[in-house]
């Protein structure tokens, strides 16, 4: 405003004196990111309200100027548009620099909608924000199940944790608004502490490919980002209430943004939900109820040349595990398997009692970036997590009302990168990542599952991505990462000799007396190098192929080196071992895609050859004063995963479309020559949709999800004495449970008040039919069946 | 030529000064100071685990109602808990003697930490608490004492039991208790239960009464 008043005073002063009107202004434009000259772009000179184009080699002319102000706007196709005033006092000549590429440099978005790929020839499937609005009052892992391939391991139907092609915990990466999630996701019970609503767009890449963010992803890397920042006047927001019939459930979500023209942004986002305890056809789930509560808040200035963010997260989230899941020993186990009701039935109530999770999780992120011209763009962020989990057992007294597990990982991480995109056809990225990570467990009157332990990490690598003709890209990367885990451990004297450590790390003893314990600090350090290449060739208009090599190399996590003990809640002895190796996974891929009019058909398989796998096995029963216990080891063995995954649609007409979604997946262990254990069964989802835009956009669906039985699986049964009759028994841990399909039904309206100012309301029942069911991957299948049919109702306010 | 305007020097100093030199100088250092704010971390090691919870040894010991110098121990122990690789060892004093009637109760202790929990199970939490018996092989008879501690649902917690020993034979015992069971039920003396999770399950092998 002042400036415009300054303005105006300067021109009414010019008309004051006498005027010499024989100046010329000579300018150049230029584009920023590569220097090359800008043509065709309009130019509007305010003070003498005439418009010129620039010529081809970017060049334009004003003559007969008086002196004075001289106030340009300068607008192109793709380009941001610009203005700039110059003091006018002879002939002048002057380059400007505006950008032409921004939407190519992923810079500033002109549109909220707009989606955009993380990787050129990864298999990447792109979640859009209307999409994940309808999962509003779910987890992540619930939402990521629209990826075909992407499946989810479950304790109960609250703790989600994600699964592609068949690997999850530490094989997957999670990236929150670019900070790699560390939070304990090691355990197949720990979910990941992501709150969707704080999602606007959400990436699936499966496989190693995007190096940038990590060397370990053998699964795969999901990359969670928030609102894009658009550069306008503008505030807006959005609210979701949500209830539904199973579990009670409420979910209420609301945000706001704010940006401004000059690039300054902040928004807020806040969720409540709540639910008791869920229900399957026949029974209530005691004790399967949650709270959670999360927000975050974001603010900084994002500008084309430069720009700042400051974000922080908090979730905390108290899960309950089903009463009946908590067992003893082995033959609670045996009585849990053999009762097709779980023996704890009661009625419904929102109380979450023992067995229970607490976790809070923080984060704290900032990050600056400057672009330089004819050069790139550098970046450096820094940020904070912190990780609190505290798991509830049933325990003895007073016992009770202290965790059996508390665990605190704080991780602070340092990124540097550098993208240099000066030339659009031959883009170069590289970057260099600190890492430093504490985990303290205090004493809690159990032994730790996870000591004591420090954690650097230094990652440095380069990426690049060559545009070789119109229609084939090129992509190439590789990373170099070092590790290094400082432990301190108890062990206790006799597990220690058992498992031999006191022959092959005898070093590692701390000198002392520490009664039957044996007091470590084992060290670990590991190096690591990972690659990646992709091609895409572009065979017409309506097709595509994309081709990927993977190499991809993770070392063990601390549950893999350090467990020892009992894990309650599974009513087993865990055991890691000091001994493994880096997994080194090499995965191959191929991508065919269609689209025309009518059809879209994205089609990806996929082979995974992983060494040194790692993974848990029964490997016997240990008997204690408490009864047998099942000991369940870390092993490592060779392991080969391969699949197809078919994602496609159909438009019958302009209102009916139908969709499928087919997963195939096999998985071995090679070395031993048997299917591979928690690998997803076949399955197919099929549904039918009614669009009718004209009608407030109206929709409905119905779809059918498929299940099969995984008849391939590995033989871990092992028998064990029934305490009450003295007989030998099998146990079965093993066998899958049958096939199922269920039936979803969906729909939504979105009225508009005004330009901005919609309600959407959605209408949904799951499992239609209230059909019982176990599934596989849910860690909870030996006690109790899945959900019964579920209603929801949401209302989505967008203003 | 001479201008100068002041929105034009804001962009001089955003992109003419090519300073990449000065900003990898920046990040250097600030890694630098990452590692130091590293390396000066404590070290805890939290310290040395305690296990409360944990009954390395459980003892049942019987004594002839009309002889207090007839009595039979028989005990389990644990020395390294629960999880510990160790093979729980049992101890059998010696055989019941035919005929006789013997009163037993049960005494539950952790050699780790030095502690009793026989009275926090039978006075403190008798509530949440419940043993079983099972007897396979033995001619003997069983039953719940009068004097047992009651369970506030009324059902005798199992605490003090009685044995009659009858006719010779060789065999084994087995003692359980159950924690936090929805319903337990002690009809048939043995006792049952349903939904409870396991502290102790043992089965005491090579009983005999001579």
């Amino acid at each position: 405003m002042t400036r415009l008043i300054i303005g105006l005073i300067m021109a009414y002063s010019c008309y004051g004196y006498s005027q010499d009107c024989s100046y010329t202004f000579l300018g150049e434009l230029n584009d920023f990111h590569d220097g090359s000259p800008i043509e065709s772009a309009t130019i509007f000179i305010k003070e003498l309200d005439k418009y010129l184009i620039s010529d081809f080699d970017g060049k334009f002319k004003i003559e007969s100027l008086c002196s004075g102000t001289l106030t340009l706007t300068i607008s192109h196709v793709g380009c941001e548009t610009k203005t700039v005033s110059y003091d006018v006092d002879g002939d002048t000549f002057k380059k400007i620099l505006i950008e032409h590429h921004v939407e190519e440099l992923d810079e500033v978005s002109v549109s909220t909608n707009a989606s955009r790929k993380e990787t050129k020839t990864a298999q990447e499937t792109v979640i859009k924000s209307n999409t994940l609005r309808r999962y509003s009052s779910l987890s992540l892992g619930d939402a990521l199940k629209e990826v075909s391939g992407v499946s989810s391991i479950n304790t109960g139907n609250t703790i989600v944790k994600p699964m592609i092609n068949g690997l999850h915990s530490s094989r997957l990466l999670i990236l929150n608004n670019n900070v790699r999630l560390q939070d304990q996701e090691w355990g197949i019970e720990h979910a990941p502490n992501i709150d969707i609503n704080s999602a606007s767009q959400i990436s699936v890449i499966k496989g190693s490919g995007a190096l940038a963010y990590g060397g370990d992803a053998i699964g795969g890397v999901i990359v969670i980002k928030p609102n894009r920042i658009i550069r306008r006047d503008t505030l807006y927001g959005r609210t979701i209430i949500g209830g539904q019939t199973n579990g009670r459930g409420y979910n209420l979500t609301s945000s706001l943004y704010k940006n401004y023209k000059s690039g300054w942004f902040a928004s807020i986002q806040g969720t409540l939900k709540q639910n008791g305890d869920f229900e399957t056809p026949d029974y209530n789930l005691n004790n399967t109820g949650v709270k959670s509560h999360s927000f975050s808040v974001r603010a900084g200035k994002r500008q084309f040349e430069s720009g700042f963010e400051v974000y922080y997260s908090f979730i905390d989230n108290e899960i309950g595990i089903l009463s009946a899941s908590h067992i003893g020993n082995v033959n609670d186990l045996i009585t849990a398997i053999n009762s097709p009701r779980p023996s704890i039935i009661r009625n419904f109530d929102y109380d979450i009692t023992n067995p229970r999770q607490k976790v809070k999780h923080h984060l704290l992120k900032t990050n600056y970036y400057k672009r330089f011209k004819n050069f790139g763009k550098v970046s450096l962020q820094y940020d904070y997590q912190n990780n609190n989990r505290l798991e509830f057992d049933i325990r003895r007294g007073e016992l009770n009302e202290r965790a059996a597990l508390d665990l605190t990982l704080q991780t602070h991480t340092l990124l540097a990168d550098v993208n240099l995109d000066s030339n659009l056809d031959r883009k170069i990225n590289f970057g260099i990542l600190t890492r430093y990570q504490e985990n303290d467990a205090p004493n809690t009157g159990v032994r730790r599952l996870i000591p004591n332990y420090q954690k650097y990490d230094f990652g440095t690598y380069v990426t690049s991505e060559w545009q070789l003709s119109d229609n084939v890209l090129l992509d190439a990367g590789i990373r170099y990462d070092f590790n290094r885990v400082d432990a301190k451990k108890y062990y206790r004297r006799t597990r220690w000799e058992e498992r031999g450590y006191d022959v092959d790390f005898a070093d590692f003893v701390i000198p002392g007396d520490f009664g039957s314990d044996v007091f470590t600090n084992p060290v670990f350090n590991y190096h690591n190098i990972s690659a990646a290449t992709g091609i895409r060739y572009n065979i017409n208009e309506t097709s595509y192929l994309l081709a990927n090599y993977n190499l991809a190399s993770r070392p063990p996590n601390p549950a893999e080196l350090f467990s020892d003990g009992l894990h309650h809640s599974a009513a087993r002895i865990e055991l890691g071992d000091l001994r493994f190796n880096p997994e080194i996974a090499n995965r191959l891929s191929v991508t065919y895609s269609y689209q025309n009019s009518k059809f879209h058909g994205v089609f990806e398989t996929f082979y995974n050859v992983v060494n040194d796998y790692m993974y848990l096995r029964p490997s016997g029963v240990q008997q204690s004063n408490r009864g047998a216990f099942p000991v369940w080891q870390y092993e490592q063995t060779n392991a080969t995963l391969f699949g197809l995954d078919v994602s496609s649609q159909y438009n019958i007409t302009q209102n009916f479309s139908w969709l499928n979604k087919t997963s195939f997946i096999k998985g071995y262990d090679t070395t031993e020559d048997s299917p591979l254990i928690d690998i997803p069964a076949f399955s197919t989802l099929n549904g039918i949709t009614y669009t009718n835009n004209d009608w407030y956009n109206f929709s409905v669906s119905l779809k059918s999800e498929w299940v099969f039985e995984q008849n391939e699986f590995p033989d871990f049964d092992f028998e064990t004495v029934n305490p009450t009759t003295g007989e030998t028994v099998l146990l079965d841990v093993s066998t899958p449970p049958p096939a199922y399909n269920l039936f979803h039904f969906y729909s939504e309206a979105t009225f508009s008040f005004n330009e901005t100012t919609d309600l959407n309301v959605a209408l949904g029942v799951n499992n239609i039919l209230n059909t019982s069911y176990r599934n596989y991957l849910n860690r909870l299948r030996f006690f109790a069946d899945d959900l019964g049919r579920n209603i929801t109702i949401q209302l989505q306010l967008n203003f | 030529m001479n201008i100068n305007n002041s929105n034009f020097k804001t962009m001089k100093i955003n992109y003419l000064n090519f300073n990449f030199m000065k900003t990898t100088r920046l990040f250097a250092s600030a890694f630098l100071g990452l590692a130091l704010l590293a390396s000066c971390s404590d070290d805890d090691d939290g310290g040395q685990p305690n296990e409360e919870e944990v009954i390395t040894n459980v003892t049942l010991e019987f004594v002839n109602i009309n002889d207090a110098n007839d009595t039979v121990t028989i005990e389990s122990i644990d020395p390294d808990g629960d999880d510990g690789p160790t093979v729980p060892t049992q101890n059998v004093s010696g055989p019941f003697t035919a005929g006789a009637t013997y009163t037993a109760t049960v005494d539950l202790f952790n050699s780790i930490e030095n502690e009793d929990i026989t009275e926090e199970v039978t006075v403190d939490e008798p509530d949440e608490h419940f043993f079983i018996y099972a007897i396979n092989g033995l001619d003997m008879t069983f039953s719940r004492s009068a004097n047992d501690v009651v369970r506030p649902d009324g059902n005798n917690l199992g605490f003090r039991t009685t044995w009659v020993a009858n006719t010779a034979s060789t065999g084994s015992i087995t003692l359980q208790l159950f924690h936090e069971s929805e319903s337990v039920d002690d009809t048939n003396e043995f006792g049952t239960q349903t939904g409870g999770s396991t502290d102790v399950n043992i089965i005491f092998t090579g009983v005999s009464i001579q």
